[in-house]
């Protein structure tokens, strides 16, 4: 009504209209999981998502259309429950009507959210939802900054690859592909079996899946064992990750190049198996605090380590990015109307702390950012350097695994 | 088929850590005729518990049990007197004792979850990778230890069971409690006491599990499942059944890689479930009770 009143009295121009729909506060919705299973990484993802908000706010807020909006982050707890992400998800969007919503944390709980998102037609940004069977429903609403897994095993086969053309592993190499039957293991063994394929260089001769929290993997590791293989590409939870990793020690196995995907550079991975356990573990995440020593990393690893008094993880940053990338969408959008955030959303490109420097939500990924992982090998001393992409690598790994004898 | 050894040794040493989950909630079940489903829960508590005195006060694993063992013992004797008790005996108090025990389950999981947040622990001992040889391959000294640890459980439990006043008086129980009252046994007295040593032996098996495992509050699921299945299969409340059970399991499990995909082996014990119920629907060992 207000709007309708003071048109007249404004000067005539097309973006008039746009400045006055701009309101006084834009609010955000989200949830993530701050209690039960997921609790510890939900508290991650709070960090950046906060740290990312604080930001804009302290700058005036979001610049729409020559008006700077400050941001409201309306958070809560979906308790790592499914139903739950998507019932609170559904009270913002329609009860709370916020402007837009940033996503939860882990596969299955963004894969039921985005679906409420899609059907409410507001624009979803999530930097907790690795697999790709969410970007591949064909929605139109929903984005991630979490590259796929299948670059994780990709980037590992580029490093891999390097080494063998430098003569330091066979060729052909034999390789054990072992993941966890879930989207993320299956998006790893993709990853490895297309780098294969390409290649022509590398040999998968055992491909097992297993099911979560195993207890015992004698039968997978005899069989790794009786192929004789030269990589051992597994991808595995932290929990499994350990009972693996122990069973394969103590069986005597050592493969020319060892990775569990993910694992292997966690604090808690080394307590639980020992520096020696997870020495020469190669391993990728999609950032790491090792990236931050000039830019925007900087200014990111700065900024988080002044408000939190730590360093940041890959979580904090996706997640800081997810938010970055839907405020300057909104910017670029000049209006919260959700339709142009959408539009903004889908041709963005803004500059990122992730690898590869830019952000964006490629239509033929569905929306899901890509970009290579940093790729990192422990080392006795503790360190774990990152050794690919070559661009951003600290240190230089080693292959094959000096720890096996022969 | 070089393997097949190496995958039999295998396969018994899981089964000496299947039997050591299975142990309490058979003997609990096989003389109140409640399914405990705290049992998971309890397992869970125990882990963390034996990380506890690990890591606080640096007590190995393998001596911690004891200790375990008496706490967890008087847990469940409490657990039986505060709460179990009250429930109406036979198949009425099938539903009521299964929402019961239930519930305590989520109260301990939520409890461990507010104490220790949802972190992946694990106890990790100086031989926590180490091996021995057996017929020629490596095998961890954990494993090995859990399976003996096992064994000397189940001999244990039969001779407590066979010999001693109080486990013939939990066997006569078993076999009718009315009867047993008339000879002057302390009914209420024999059920909190095979609560409280079923509730031991689960923490017996979460010291164990806390060897071998990462684990976290959501820890013990499976554990539970996984015994519900043993005790079906060795005849529920048949101590050696158990043992047999859980040998038939972890086989099954082990060498089901060669049959069917690997991540469907945890399925195979419950496909084995099926098809015992409707062959032997008294499980393996019929329906002796206890003996």
């Amino acid at each position: 009504m207000v709007v309708a009143g003071c048109a007249p009295s404004q000067s005539t121009g097309t973006g008039s209209s746009d400045s006055l729909a701009v309101p006084d506060t834009i609010v955000i919705g989200s949830t993530l999981p701050l209690t039960g299973t997921e609790s510890k990484t939900g508290g991650r993802y709070k960090q950046g998502y906060e740290l990312a908000v604080e930001q804009v706010n302290a700058a005036g807020g979001i610049d729409v259309n020559g008006k700077k909006v400050k941001v409201e982050l309306k958070l809560l707890d979906d308790t790592s429950d499914q139903a739950k992400a998507v019932n609170l998800a559904q009270r913002l969007i329609t009860s709370d009507k916020v402007n837009a919503f940033l996503g939860t944390y882990s596969t299955p709980l963004v894969e039921a959210q985005s679906t409420v998102a899609e059907q409410n037609k507001i624009p979803y940004v999530n930097g907790g939802g690795a697999a790709t069977s969410i970007y591949a429903k064909g929605y139109k609403w929903v984005f991630g900054t979490l590259a796929p897994v299948e670059n994780l095993a990709e980037t590992e086969m580029e490093w891999i690859d390097l080494q063998q053309k430098a003569g330091k592993l066979p060729k052909p190499s034999k390789v054990a592909i072992v993941w966890e039957n879930t989207s993320h293991g299956k998006d790893f063994r993709k990853g490895i079996e297309d780098f294969a394929k390409k290649s022509g260089n590398y040999q998968v001769v055992v491909n097992e899946a297993f099911a979560l929290d195993g207890k015992d993997f004698s039968s997978i590791l005899s069989k790794v064992k009786g192929s004789d293989v030269d990589l051992f590409m597994v991808d595995a939870h932290l929990p499994d990750f350990i009972t693996m990793q122990r069973q394969y020690l103590s069986s005597g196995m050592c493969n020319k190049v060892v990775t569990y995907g993910a694992r292997g550079t966690e604090a808690d991975g080394v307590k639980a198996l020992g520096q020696k356990g997870v020495d020469y573990i190669l391993s990728a995440v999609w950032w790491n605090s090792q990236l931050g020593d000039e830019g925007l990393n900087k200014t990111f690893v700065d900024s988080f380590k002044k408000k939190y008094g730590a360093a940041p993880e890959w979580y904090q940053a996706v997640s800081y990015e997810a938010a970055r990338s839907l405020f300057t969408a909104i910017s670029n959008a000049k209006s919260v109307d959700k339709t142009k955030v959408r539009d903004a959303l889908s041709s963005l490109q803004m500059s990122s702390i992730l690898p590869g420097g830019k952000v964006s939500f490629p239509a033929d990924k569905g929306g899901q950012a890509s970009y290579p992982f940093v790729v990192q090998q422990n080392l006795p001393d503790g360190s774990s350097p990152i050794i690919h992409p070559v661009d951003v690598a600290n240190g230089k790994g080693t292959a094959p695994n000096p720890m096996c004898k022969g | 088929m070089g393997q097949v050894l190496p995958l039999a040794v295998s396969a018994v040493l899981l089964a000496g850590f299947y039997a050591s989950m299975a142990y309490g909630l058979g003997l609990i079940y096989g003389v109140l005729r409640v399914v405990n489903l705290a049992h998971g829960g309890m397992i869970m508590a125990s882990a963390y518990l034996s990380w506890v005195l690990f890591t606080r006060f640096h007590i190995d694993p393998y001596l911690s049990i004891p200790i375990v063992m008496v706490v967890f013992f008087f847990v469940g004797v409490a657990m039986y007197r505060g709460l179990v008790r009250f429930l109406p005996r036979g198949a009425a108090g099938g539903v009521q004792s299964l929402l019961l025990l239930f519930g305590v389950w989520l109260v301990i999981r939520n409890l461990a979850y507010l104490l220790f947040t949802g972190d992946d622990q694990a106890v990790r001992t100086s031989y926590s990778t180490a091996s021995i040889s057996i017929f020629g391959s490596s095998y961890s000294v954990n494993r090995v230890a859990v399976f003996v640890i096992s064994v000397v459980a189940v001999v244990l439990l039969q001779l407590w069971l066979s010999r001693t006043y109080t486990g013939k008086a939990v066997r006569g129980v078993t076999e009718n409690s009315d009867s047993s009252t008339l000879v002057g046994i302390d009914v209420e007295r024999v059920y909190a006491i095979t609560f409280g040593v079923g509730t031991a032996l689960a923490g017996l098996a979460g010291v164990l599990a806390s060897t071998l495992f990462a684990f976290n509050p959501s820890f013990g699921a499976g554990e539970l499942l996984k015994s519900f299945v043993i005790i079906v299969l060795g005849g529920l409340g048949s101590v050696v059944g158990i043992a047999v059970g859980a040998l038939v399991l972890a086989f099954a499990e082990v060498f089901a890689i060669y049959v069917v995909p690997s991540y469907l082996t945890a399925a195979v014990g419950f496909v084995l479930l099926v098809v015992v119920l409707i062959v032997r629907p008294g499980g393996l060992f019929g329906s002796k009770v206890l003996r």
